[in-house]
């Protein structure tokens, strides 16, 4: 009744042993173990609890395909939902059971299994709808606690790197097929890569002895030969421990390569490889996949599938169980019958469901010969036990049942190819009635399925068909002997459920073992008209856990078919997704992580603003500085007042480096400007510069910014920080696809240029210092022109330019001198009192002049007639970019929103940005709702100048309503604000203090 | 991800690329001879074929050229891609039956088989 070891002929070595922890205990396994196979070893089989029910599980498979024995591994940053079958033990792996509570024995959640009538298919869509706030507050974190799987990780391994590969052949999984084919490769002049998920190659040839020889020599012989001739052919590219997880279009196939298994992680090399391969021709050899079958408690600890049981023998040399019993409706199982009676165990019963003539007569010599209980016709009604596996009840043709003791049963319920990654490349699948399975049809890509994979089960016939739908590469034929010994064929018929009459809360046939979907689950669904396989899907959970339902899917549609009398072909699958096993979100990031998640720009300022205790804001990718700290007590809202204060009232120097900045050169360049922007350029002189506006074709802004006309032929303009990139991008789609006839060169020099703005009453008296050589006087160097200074051995450009409504100058200076013109101004303009300022201050003075930022005062669906600015359109041009649209009956009807001032009518009150104007001359006692609201304020902030808030925003047929009183919602209270509209300019009107 | 042969550069992978809509919709000489419905139109309105359709793609991380392709919407194929100056090749160029990949009808998507 115990696990054994075979010593004889398995895979991993037993003269290497190995110690882990499995809840807190120490086990010994062998170098090459999982760490199921390591606790099969140690007569562990309880692994750990399920979703839903909390019912005790363990090993169901030996592979990927595992829906129960998920794990946390707590020596690897806390790795849940860890396959205990995939997974490898090494010397100090910590490893826990998972969804129990306290402990694997006593589990408090399994009350649920109790409450097991309440938690069917869609359970909680019916359950929790009401009272309000109980889903968000009460249900789900309720729900969250018992439900589920493993904890979260506790921090980010973001070791992984990605590689990319362009080949022209690429050979899924290397059994028996794919080593077959790829040896036809050997020495050719295609490149090939061949994948195996597992450590070594050879699949099902390690798990089993189906094939006793090939070209006379044993099978682990032949493995040995054939990989070391594969690997001495330089065209052919083995790579091991790698997953084929995605096939994609064009024939791009995504493989996940672990290079840490059966070892610790690397504390500095990255574990995961994510080969990103680009091939030519793809093909599948990637095998097959056992199916199980419904029974009342299939999911006890103790059930297995027969092939899986076979692997763990061959593959790990550990026999779960020297008496088990077999559950089948097929031949594949001979296999392990065999395997079994020649390491001298018995299995304590041989059930199937098929009648005696479709036995197989080697089946059948080896029961009698060896006087093996064997029950035809006869299928498994259920079984119990408490905690593990006890009693099986065997029922036959005339409905009488036997009930036999036994720890293990081994079942088969059919073979699948895994057509997974065939129907993700998006081939056809095709119902075989022969096989009762899905197999590859027509592939869409230049796809070749071979062996199992392609529905293949017969040994004898696979050289030929490799010959066959390999002969399109013109390869040498191959010629090989195989020695095999199982039934020539499957001889399958269809049962995909037994039906049971016991009922209890405890009996439950599954059919998703780890989403704890029951086969009564999916009648109850069908009976609820969810009768289409994909809403079944979504209503039941089936096939939606980590496994995908990889042993259940087919039987699951088995099951549906008979419910709603169709044939399976007609029921149809789901759509087989991307990636076909769960892989970790390192493995995706690659190198993308942390810093290296997204390019940081910084100014050539940079190191003397964190000097200056700049706190930063992130725009785009560029840091800007947000505001100065005067010292470390002072906060923002203090920091923005003081700068904004002694701006005004002196001078303050903002780097505005990131400004966008493109230089538009060539003959027809003025022509060009002249269709991009609103603004009339034509008569505009050299060396002179226009505030300019930039619409989308349906007439809306898209961005702002400043023309510098050098002359017709030669412009430079700048851009919003944000918009840099999307400009430049507009305008040279309508320079290559709409005006290709134009002469234009298109240039982003925003890295070329650091840019200062000096702004404020003493600003021309820090420039005259800087610049002693030049004249600044308004007669000289008026408002919007700009000059270009020699400076050292370098040119700079000064504009006459301001954002902040006082006089102002930009400076443009390549950035190998920025840092030392920035310092120079501090150390002429400080006695004069020059500070710096951040982007919080430039956008609170900007305010104050009632000038727009946008994005923050437009959102796309502004044109420049709501926001008052006509003056900056060239009415006379001919066309630019948006003009028709300006006379769309949208964008000239009344009513639309415009841009206004908004002041409290208690100047001492707080207004938020973001609030709405409600239309109400006056607060009634209690607000009727609903109630009309105009629009909402798009910028709101304390002016230090005037002491009293200032605001714009959005409103509908604002410029009639200019000193009407409404009021302003409020976020955080439910005082409403009376507010008046006024026009939105609320300092210096005159300009007087821009032109002084 | 699909590549994309770009007529300057040559095959490479989609991520180098920006997709520009539907191809050949030129902008009007006289926008302010067009009533509202035509400007709106050219403005607001592009196809949406299953099938064969030209549309204007750019090598955004690359030579930074818009060009014209070809592309089997029901299939993913990117079938010919053209120089923004040169000819559109004519539909008659290409085998316009519609295959799509689960083998459903000419008009809407998802599991055919599901659908029947």
């Amino acid at each position: 009744m115990t696990a054994s070891n075979n010593n004889k002929n398995s895979c991993v070595t037993d003269s290497n042993k190995v110690s882990f922890t499995f809840d807190g205990k120490k086990y010994f396994g062998f170098d090459g173990d999982t760490i199921a196979s390591a606790l099969l070893r140690n007569n562990i089989k309880i692994i750990g609890r399920s979703f839903k029910y909390h019912r005790p599980r363990g090993i169901y498979t030996c592979g990927i395909e595992e829906p129960n024995a998920l794990v946390q591994v707590l020596s690897e940053s806390n790795e849940p939902n860890t396959r205990a079958t995939v997974k490898k033990i090494y010397s100090g792996i910590n490893v826990l059971s998972q969804n129990r509570w306290p402990s694997l024995k006593n589990d408090f959640g399994y009350v649920n299994n109790l409450l097991s009538p309440l938690f069917s298919a869609g359970f909680y869509y019916k359950t929790f709808m009401g009272p309000k706030g109980f889903w968000k507050n009460i249900y789900e974190p309720l729900i969250r606690r018992t439900a589920g799987l493993g904890k979260p990780p506790k921090e980010f391994r973001s070791k992984s790197i990605h590689n990319h590969h362009n080949v022209d052949i690429v050979i899924v999984g290397a059994g028996l097929a794919g080593l077959l084919a790829a040896s036809k490769f050997i020495d050719s002049e295609y490149d090939v890569i061949l994948l195996e998920q597992d450590n070594m190659l050879g699949g099902s040839l390690n798990s089993s002895q189906k094939i006793k020889t090939i070209e006379n020599l044993e099978t682990r012989e032949w493995l040995k030969k054939i990989e070391n001739l594969i690997k001495k052919s330089k065209n052919i590219k083995i790579f091991k421990n790698t997953l084929a997880t995605s096939y994609n279009q064009t024939n791009h196939i995504i493989a996940l390569e672990d290079n840490s298994v059966g070892k610790p992680l690397a504390s500095h090399k990255p574990e995961l490889i994510l080969h990103k391969i680009r091939t030519k021709h793809t093909i599948l050899s990637n095998g097959h996949i056992e199916r199980l079958i419904s029974f009342r408690n299939n999911d006890l600890p103790g059930v297995m599938l027969a092939g899986s049981f076979e692997k763990y023998i061959f593959r790990y040399g550990v026999i779960p169980e020297t008496e088990p019993i077999i559950f089948t409706n097929n031949s594949s199982t001979f296999s392990l019958l065999k395997s079994l009676i020649d390491l001298g165990c018995k299995p304590k019963a041989y059930i199937d469901v098929r009648d005696e003539s479709l036995i197989d007569k080697k089946t059948k010599n080896i029961l009698e010969t060896n006087k093996i209980p064997f029950y035809f016709s006869s299928e498994v009604e259920g079984c119990d036990g408490s905690q593990m596996l006890e009693t099986i009840s065997i029922r036959n043709k005339e409905m009488q049942i036997k009930k036999i003791k036994g720890s293990m049963l081994c079942i088969s319920g059919g073979i699948n190819p895994d057509v997974h990654l065939f129907t993700q490349s998006k081939g056809l699948i095709k119902w075989d009635e022969k096989y009762l399975t899905f197999r590859p049809e027509t592939a869409f890509q230049n796809t070749i399925t071979i062996g199992s994979a392609n529905g293949n089960f017969n040994f004898n016939k696979i050289i030929e068909e490799i010959n066959e739908k390999l002969s399109l590469f013109k390869l040498k034929e191959l010629k090989i002997d195989l020695e095999s010994d199982c039934p020539e064929d499957l001889n399958i018929v269809e049962l995909w459920e037994t039906i049971s009459e016991k009922k209890s809360f405890w009996s439950k046939s599954f059919i998703d073992i780890q989403n704890d979907v029951t086969t009564k689950d999916l009648r109850q669904a069908v009976t609820e008209g969810f009768d289409r396989i994909e809403h079944l899907k979504r209503f039941t959970t089936n096939s939606m856990g980590t496994d995908q339902g990889k042993i259940s899917s087919i039987n699951s549609l088995g099951i549906v078919s008979k419910i709603l009398k169709k044939n399976i072909s007609e029921v149809g699958t789901t759509i087989y997704r991307p990636p076909y096993a769960p892989l970790s979100f390192s493995a995706i990031a690659g190198r993308s992580t942390y810093e290296f998640y997204d390019p940081t720009r910084k100014t050539s300022i940079h190191s003397w603003h964190v000097k200056n205790r700049a706190i930063f804001e992130d725009v785009g990718q560029w840091k800007r500085p947000w505001y100065f700290k005067k010292n470390n007590k002072e906060n923002m809202y203090e920091a923005v007042q003081r700068e904004s204060k002694e701006l005004r009232n002196a001078a303050g120097i903002l780097d505005g480096s990131t400004l966008g900045k493109i230089e538009i050169k060539g003959k027809d360049a003025l022509e060009f400007v002249n269709l991009i922007y609103t603004n009339a350029f034509t008569k505009m002189k050299p060396m002179t510069a226009r505030y300019a506006l930039m619409l989308g074709e349906d007439g809306m802004i898209k961005d702002d910014g400043i023309v510098c006309k050098i002359n017709d032929q030669h412009f430079i303009v700048t851009t919003t920080t944000g918009g840099a990139a999307k400009v430049l991008s507009d305008m040279e789609e309508y320079a290559q696809t709409e005006w290709p006839h134009l002469n234009v060169y298109l240039n982003s020099i925003t890295e070329q240029f650091s840019t200062f703005n000096i702004s404020g009453p003493k600003s021309r008296a820090i420039m005259r210092k800087v610049f002693s050589n030049i004249d600044f006087s308004n007669e000289k160097f008026p408002f919007m022109s700009f000059k270009k200074v020699n400076y050292l051995d370098t040119q700079v450009r000064i504009l006459r330019a301001s954002f902040t409504g006082e006089l102002g100058y930009e400076v443009y200076i390549s950035p190998k001198y920025g840092l030392e013109l920035w310092e120079k101004f501090f150390r002429y303009g400080e006695n004069l009192g020059l500070i710096p300022y951040g982007t919080e201050t430039m956008h609170l003075l900007r305010a104050e002049k009632g000038y727009i930022v946008v994005g923050q005062d437009t959102d796309g669906t502004v044109t420049p007639l709501d926001l008052n600015l006509n003056w900056m359109i060239g009415k006379n041009k001919k066309d630019f970019i948006g003009k028709r649209s300006l006379s769309r009956s949208d964008t000239s009807r009344k009513g639309r929103k415009q841009l206004v001032g908004i002041l409290a009518v208690d100047k001492s009150k707080i207004i938020e940005e973001g609030q709405h104007v409600v239309e109400k001359s006056s607060i009634p006692a209690k607000i009727k709702f609903p109630i009309k609201y105009l629009g909402h304020i798009t910028s709101s902030y304390h002016s230090p100048t005037l002491n009293y808030y200032v605001a714009m925003a959005m409103i509908e047929g604002g410029n009639e309503l200019i000193g009407k009183k409404f009021y302003v919602t409020q976020n955080k209270s439910l005082e409403n604000i009376n507010v008046e509209i006024v026009k939105p300019i609320f300092l210096d009107p005159e300009n007087k203090r821009l032109l002084s | 991800m699909l590549v994309i042969n770009c007529p300057y550069c040559g095959e490479r992978d989609q991520s180098e690329f920006s997709n520009g809509g539907e191809a050949h919709v030129a902008r009007p000489e006289n926008p302010e001879t067009l009533n509202d419905k035509k400007w709106s139109e050219y403005v607001f309105i592009r196809l949406n074929p299953k099938g064969i359709f030209k549309e204007r793609w750019v090598h955004t991380h690359g030579c930074r050229k818009w060009f014209n392709a070809v592309r089997n919407t029901s299939t993913d194929e990117i079938l010919k891609t053209y120089k923004i100056n040169e000819k559109p090749p004519s539909v008659a160029e290409f085998d316009t039956t519609i295959k799509t990949p689960s083998g459903e009808p000419d008009l809407g998507s998802g599991n055919f088989t599901v659908k029947k």
